[in-house]
């Protein structure tokens, strides 16, 4: 056996790290698809609706126990507050889906 | 013969025991829970021990989800989220098993149980809110306030709180929905062979239809067991990124 030439050592460790980095671009992420980004949005807004009613609701149930009849004022209160944090929900999710969509789109200048 | 397709949610106790008065049966679903970790440690350890530097296929695959999430934890959150990276790995790993043993035709689908995805979801957010109180102390608060003049922020705190606290319930609502929802079609469909299948004459040649639409369902299934599993590591990555970094990803 002869020691092994350190050029062609070299190369072959230049070429090793291009495959990978090609790689690395090509095969990431699954691609969003439409019905997925429309069932988070979906799921998104009713949660938040959920959340609000729901600690309205328990705001209200707690005063009442202490003898203030409150209900169902922070159940209407906190239902619409639930509905615009449905909303900014939904709005972070949009942006996220845009970032993700975007890297992928400079993943693939870079890599090709 | 049994047509209900919410049959095969059912839970059935299969060593019935009962302590201080809570019914902590060892069920159908405990079973299936246990086989999955079975399973994923099983896999894991067996198709790495060669540890050729040409991996077989097994290895290769148990390589390839390793390099998987490391490289979603990395995009996500950065350098520093790799920390959590066996947290995040065996939440992957865990629902991506339970999610393709449920597949199995007369098994059960554990994540289509809302209790064990929101016990996931409840646990993903516990762990946000202790790392972010570790990280940044009281400092953490601050996610819950936007930037935004004094007056606007008795309206907006409330509504950000509401929005973090919506997390643990779409996160564990949407795993368990889209497998209950597959998984019920897939039931009603081959209702609808037997149906037609015995109905006799012309429409039993029909039942062929339902029977196209069922492998073509399990196929979508498929992707839906695998892209449910990314979509709660993924999410989870960028609630753990939020935690680490507060708001400078705006």
């Amino acid at each position: 056996m002869t020691a092994p030439d350190p050029d062609r050592l070299n190369d072959l460790g230049k070429r090793l790290d291009e495959l990978q980095t090609r790689q690395a671009a090509g095969s990431k992420r699954p691609p969003p698809n439409q019905s997925g980004i429309a069932f988070r949005f979906a799921t998104e807004l009713v949660a938040a609706l959920i959340v609000g009613g729901g600690l309205g609701w328990g705001i209200d149930w707690l005063f009442g126990h202490f003898g203030f009849h409150t209900s169902p004022a922070f159940l209407i209160l906190f239902f619409v507050l639930g509905a615009a944090a449905g909303i900014r929900n939904v709005m972070r999710a949009a942006h996220e889906i845009n970032a993700e969509i975007a890297s992928k789109r400079s993943d693939k200048e870079n890599g090709s | 013969m049994n047509l209900n397709p919410m049959e095969q949610f059912a839970i059935k106790p299969i060593i019935p025991l009962n302590i201080g008065g809570y019914d902590v049966s060892f069920t159908n679903q405990s079973l299936l829970m246990v086989i999955v970790v079975a399973a994923a440690a099983l896999f894991l350890t067996l198709a790495v021990k060669p540890g050729r530097l040409v991996p077989t296929r097994g290895q290769s695959m148990a390589e390839m989800s390793y390099e998987f999430v490391a490289n979603m934890i990395h995009s996500a959150t950065g350098e520093d989220g790799l920390k959590f990276f066996p947290f995040v790995f065996t939440l992957f790993m865990f629902v991506l098993f339970c999610n393709f043993f449920g597949l199995i035709p007369g098994s059960f689908t554990v994540t289509s149980q809302i209790a064990v995805t929101f016990a996931l979801a409840a646990l993903v957010i516990l762990m946000v809110v202790v790392v972010g109180f570790a990280k940044h102390g009281i400092g953490f608060l601050k996610l819950f306030v936007p930037h935004a003049p004094l007056p606007l922020l008795f309206l907006l705190v409330p509504i950000e709180l509401i929005s973090f606290l919506t997390r643990p319930i779409s996160l564990s609502v949407r795993l368990f929905a889209n497998m209950l929802a597959g998984h019920t079609m897939l039931q009603v469909f081959a209702g609808f062979v037997i149906a037609l299948g015995g109905a006799g004459g012309i429409l039993s040649v029909l039942s062929i239809a339902p029977m196209l639409l069922i492998v073509a369902i399990m196929l979508l299934e498929f992707l839906v067991a695998f892209l449910q599993a990314y979509v709660f590591a993924i999410l989870t990555c960028i609630y753990l990124n939020e935690a680490l970094h507060l708001h400078d990803h705006h």
